[in-house]
């Protein structure tokens, strides 16, 4: 009986031991990041600089990123006006100008038609150029009548097929496609991408080597405090938590900093922007990361902090196996 | 507890620090290494704490080949020895209770038990009252009774130590090597390095002498 009672309680020592072992791995990790956290607060001048070196790395390419999505929703504004002009001869008719609209209006890729008589045509004219009344004095209209047409697709493909087709239709004279400039604005827009990609893995390897630069010399001058653990027991992660927690809170608060120069740069630009973009008769947004890019920055920079401080101990300790 | 066979130990490739060192300890012996500065003494003790690797002969220590270890079991092979410093090397930064709770920390304990343990091996080394003082308060005697209870704080079955006197008086080293008997008398195997002969003289243990990297003697085997 005293028997079968000692195994009954070792069995729950046991299972007790192996939850009292997580509970102490847990507090040993909180504990580790808190002192991790505290010794970047010691040094406040050296911390504070090595976040901004981090913010700034960051910023920059965050900022390209900010920008190119406010020219796609701009690019896409103007995709959406994508649009043919289609001139009809100087001899064509008022009966055949509406005939060809009709039939224009019937098409299955033309989502919207409006004919331009010679009349409207010279006054736009008149009125964009300010012209006034210089242009009344020319006893002929010169000016052919014209339909605007709005393709149904706005692909490059679909708008020249439909151009062609126009072009063969009685009494046309001319379709004009306004689309290579938009076609250069995409191919800028793809080329930006990369820019931005680039930009992101080479200043990405920048915060590397700022948070390894600063691991590394907090490692330097806890060079003996390393020997002393290892010599007990520590394994290599263990040496290694304290710095992969300082390099993740660099990382961490390099992000935070780098957020709030982001949002004041944005706040600093959006007046002349939003000014710009009105001339142009365009609509600005003032472009902010939000929430999920903010927060994926936030990682980012986290996980950069911890890898260039996995890097700077991994060199330490690979000097220190044994020979 | 402790097998040298043939054990040969080259720095860099010229130098020859030990030369076929053969000698065995059982479990639960005290004894002492000495010979003069450059002997090789230190370089036993590195060549048990894994420090460094021999350049020739096994060594085994409680039935691990040292020469086999890969530098993952390391750790947990080192975790098995208490080791105490030529320079105490505590850190400064930390309390005494700190300092003593490392091994622990190191290997899991959680608080209550780290606390438990390190309150019992201060209590052992008569510096209990000093727990919370900085390493820095502490005379050159009392930090390496400091030492001493981290290296004891995990009950290693192994304790090795390099010139655990070194900097101390007469007095005070004896005091020391007091508290390594009493650690040998509960059964821990005790390994000392140290060229202090006439301390060593009075305390009847066995001496193993090295000169110029070999083993010239091994003497009050048995006593
Ligand atoms: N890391 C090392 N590199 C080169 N030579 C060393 C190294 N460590 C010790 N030695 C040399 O090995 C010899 C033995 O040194 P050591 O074991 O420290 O002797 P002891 O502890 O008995 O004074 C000495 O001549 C010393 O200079
Ligand atoms: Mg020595």
């Amino acid at each position: 009986m005293k028997k079968g009672r000692r195994t009954h309680q070792g069995a729950r020592n046991q299972q007790s031991s192996f939850e009292r072992q997580r509970l102490a791995w847990q507090a040993h990790h909180r504990q580790t990041a808190r002192d991790a956290l505290h010794r970047l607060k010691q040094r406040p001048i050296g911390t504070a600089m090595t976040l901004m070196a981090i913010a700034v790395a960051l910023v920059l390419p965050a900022a390209l990123w900010l920008l190119l999505g406010s020219a796609q929703v701009l690019d896409r504004n103007l995709s959406d006006t994508a649009q043919l002009t289609v001139y009809m001869t100087p001899s064509a008719s008022d009966a055949d100008a509406s005939s060809l609209l009709e039939r224009v209006r019937a098409r299955d890729d033309v989502s919207s038609v409006t004919l331009v008589t010679p009349e409207q045509g010279l006054e736009q004219f008149q009125k964009t150029l300010g012209l006034g009344d210089a242009l009344s004095g020319l006893d002929k209209n010169p000016l052919p009548a014209a339909l605007i047409v709005k393709p149904v697709t706005q692909t490059p493909e679909a708008v020249s097929a439909l151009s062609l087709a126009l072009k063969q239709m009685p009494k046309v004279d001319e379709a004009q496609v306004d689309m290579q400039w938009l076609e250069r604005l995409k191919q800028l827009s793809t080329l930006g991408q990369r820019v931005v990609l680039s930009f992101g893995a080479l200043f990405a390897l920048g915060v590397i080597l700022i948070v390894g630069n600063t691991i590394r010399l907090s490692v330097e001058n806890r060079r003996e405090e390393i020997e002393v653990i290892t010599l007990i027991g520590a394994t290599h992660a263990f040496v290694r938590r304290p710095f992969l927690y300082s390099g993740a809170w660099l990382g961490l608060g390099g992000g935070i900093a780098s957020l709030i120069l982001l949002a004041a740069g944005m706040a600093w630009l959006s007046a002349p922007l939003t000014a710009l973009a009105e001339s142009y008769g365009g609509q600005w947004a003032v472009p902010s990361l939000g929430f999920e890019g903010s927060l994926f920055l936030l990682i980012v920079s986290t996980l950069l902090g911890w890898l260039g401080a996995f890097i700077a101990v991994g060199r330490h300790l690979s000097h220190m196996t044994p020979k | 507890m402790i097998a040298f066979e043939h054990v040969g130990k080259r720095y860099g490739g010229r130098f020859e620090a030990l030369a076929d060192v053969n000698f065995r300890l059982s479990r639960g012996e005290m004894v002492f290494l000495t010979g003069h500065s450059g002997a090789g003494k230190s370089s036993v003790l590195k060549l048990l704490t894994c420090l460094e690797r021999p350049s020739r002969g096994r060594i085994v220590v409680a039935g691990h080949d040292l020469g086999r270890l890969g530098n993952a079991q390391i750790p947990f092979y080192r975790r098995q020895l208490g080791v105490v410093f030529q320079n105490h090397q505590l850190l400064f930064d930390r309390s005494v209770f700190e300092n003593v709770a490392l091994p622990l920390s190191i290997q899991g304990f959680t608080a209550d038990e780290v606390a438990r343990r390190v309150r019992a091996a201060l209590d052992k080394v008569g510096l209990l009252h000093r727990e919370k003082a900085l390493p820095i308060e502490l005379s050159g005697g009392e930090q390496q009774r400091i030492g001493i209870a981290r290296a004891v704080v995990h009950k290693p079955a192994l304790l090795l130590a390099d010139e655990p006197t070194g900097n101390l008086d007469p007095q005070l080293s004896a005091d020391i090597m007091r508290l390594f008997e009493d650690f040998n008398r509960i059964g821990t195997t005790v390994l000392i390095a140290s060229h202090d002969l006439a301390l060593i003289a009075r305390l009847k243990h066995r001496v193993l002498r090295l000169r110029e990297g070999r083993l010239v003697g091994d003497e009050g085997m048995g006593s």
